[in-house]
């Protein structure tokens, strides 16, 4: 290697260096600009907000003054992070707010830039920007919207229709149960969660008019919805409910249903009734499950663990000789045992 | 002049109580965090202190204990995120807290504290 392929070489590293440099301390610049920006607007939205809930008689805040000061600090409609930011802040704020204060927000909202940014996005072409824009929309409390968010209850992609359903829940409350029976897609676990979390935060009390109207429902994530519903709110007098689809022929209808019939204690006729559903019930680890709780929630009953012992049942008869075993009818397992075998087998007697 | 002290790290809800205190006429101190303290504050009684318990390098109880300790004051209000049942039954088990507010918070609840003082 001559003189001048070395020097070459160092130029070309130095330059690539030189780069490195530049493109760091040009981040680093604008990552500053950008939280000082940012914290700008956090700090003149704060000041509004503050100013527009407790208003000072001598020094009224006016919407001129407000959408000024907005245009001010970058609230423009060709800076999109920033008008995102901002809408990050007001939910924010109306997350924290309750009472009398939340509605004068949700005024504000409708009143300030930006306006409409979140209705618009609800007719982007892109999925991830509708679902976005619903979600502003309920977190804001908007309902003047309803109607364009409602036609999205239906909508193909999950994200979207998973935001306009809880839109619906965050709305109308228990009344969006009227609309369960005519849902058309599959409604996975973790939506049937947030939909139950956010009816128990917003709607804490129970309205059974929909419920009993939402029971007509045949879509089986209905059903399972229905349920959690009636376990979240611990509902004991809708536990029928929930009895009657431990033997639904769908396996994780019974699995849901034997999840929420375990927070209740049930009368004695209606665990008789449970019993008797058990034997219908054609999968062995559901019916351990729910032997389980039979077992917890009741007195024993020897003739009910007896008929089993002797069933055609052999995947849980080691649990009914366990449970038979240590509530005091150990000759009884013994009895079972010995009869299987003859005595020349087992050597006795 | 009577006076309170709000140290709230969130911005917004900073700016909030103070202009909710400083229309009951009081004369209103509004800090970020235990930082901004001074001499001065160590040295006022304070007729409330409205604060957060959720600061970066401090645990909730022990912040509340501090506060007691390093400044005078005659009612302790506790606004905070941090709603959860442990950390109520927690700071509901200490002595001397007038009151405790986890978000979403009604704002009117406190200003009819601090109207009947």
């Amino acid at each position: 290697m001559d003189e001048t392929t070395i020097l070459y070489f160092i130029a070309v590293v130095f330059s690539i260096l030189v780069i490195y440099w530049i493109s760091i301390a040009v981040s680093l610049t604008y990552r500053r600009n950008r939280t000082a920006r940012l914290e700008k607007i956090e700090i003149t939205f704060a000041d509004i907000v503050s100013r527009y809930l407790y208003e000072d008689p001598k020094k009224p805040l006016t919407l001129t003054e407000i959408t000024r000061t907005l245009r001010n600090v970058g609230i423009k409609e060709k800076n999109k992070n920033n008008i995102q930011f901002l809408i990050r802040l007001m939910i924010r704020t109306q997350r924290t707010i309750v009472g009398s204060n939340f509605y004068k927000l949700q005024r504000l909202y409708t009143q300030i830039p930006p306006y409409g940014v979140s209705v618009k996005k609800i007719s982007s072409w892109n999925w991830y920007r509708q679902a976005r824009g619903i979600r502003e929309l309920y977190e804001m409390n908007q309902s003047q919207y309803f109607d364009e968010i409602f036609k999205y209850r239906n909508d193909k992609n999950i994200y979207v229709r998973r935001e306009a359903q809880i839109a619906l829940v965050v709305f109308l409350g228990w009344e969006s149960l009227r609309f369960l029976p005519y849902l058309k897609r599959n409604m996975t676990l973790w939506q049937q969660i947030k939909i139950v979390e956010k009816l128990y935060d917003l709607y804490p009390k129970p309205e059974l008019k929909w419920l009993h109207r939402a029971y007509k429902t045949d879509r089986l994530f209905g059903i399972k919805l229905l349920m959690r519903i009636i376990r979240k709110y611990e509902l004991h007098a809708e536990t029928g409910y929930i009895v009657d689809n431990l033997n639904h022929e769908d396996y994780e209808v019974r699995e849901t249903a034997i999840y929420c019939i375990k927070t209740f204690a049930v009368s004695s006729s209606t665990m008789e009734y449970i019993k008797n559903l058990y034997d219908d019930i054609p999968d062995a680890t559901q019916q351990g499950q729910l032997l389980d709780y039979i077992y917890q929630n009741s007195e024993i009953d020897l003739d009910f663990y007896m008929r089993q012992l002797y069933g055609t049942n052999d995947d849980l008869k080691l649990s009914i000789a366990e449970i038979l075993w240590n509530n005091g009818y150990k000759e009884k397992v013994q009895e079972f045992y010995y009869e299987q075998y003859p005595n020349s087998v087992l050597n006795v007697g | 002049m009577r006076k309170v002290l709000v140290i709230q790290e969130d911005i917004i809800i900073l700016k909030i109580l103070e202009r909710l205190v400083k229309l009951n006429n009081f004369e209103c101190r509004a800090i970020r965090s235990l930082d901004a303290l001074n001499i001065e504050d160590q040295q006022t009684n304070y007729d409330f202190i409205i604060t957060d318990i959720l600061f970066e390098g401090i645990a909730p109880l022990e912040f509340v204990a501090q506060i007691q300790e390093i400044l005078l004051h005659k009612n302790l209000l506790i606004v905070t995120n941090m709603g959860q049942d442990k950390i109520k039954q927690e700071i509901f088990a200490l002595r001397d807290i007038t009151g405790f507010y986890a978000v979403p918070i009604d704002l009117d609840e406190i200003e009819a504290i601090i109207q009947a003082y």
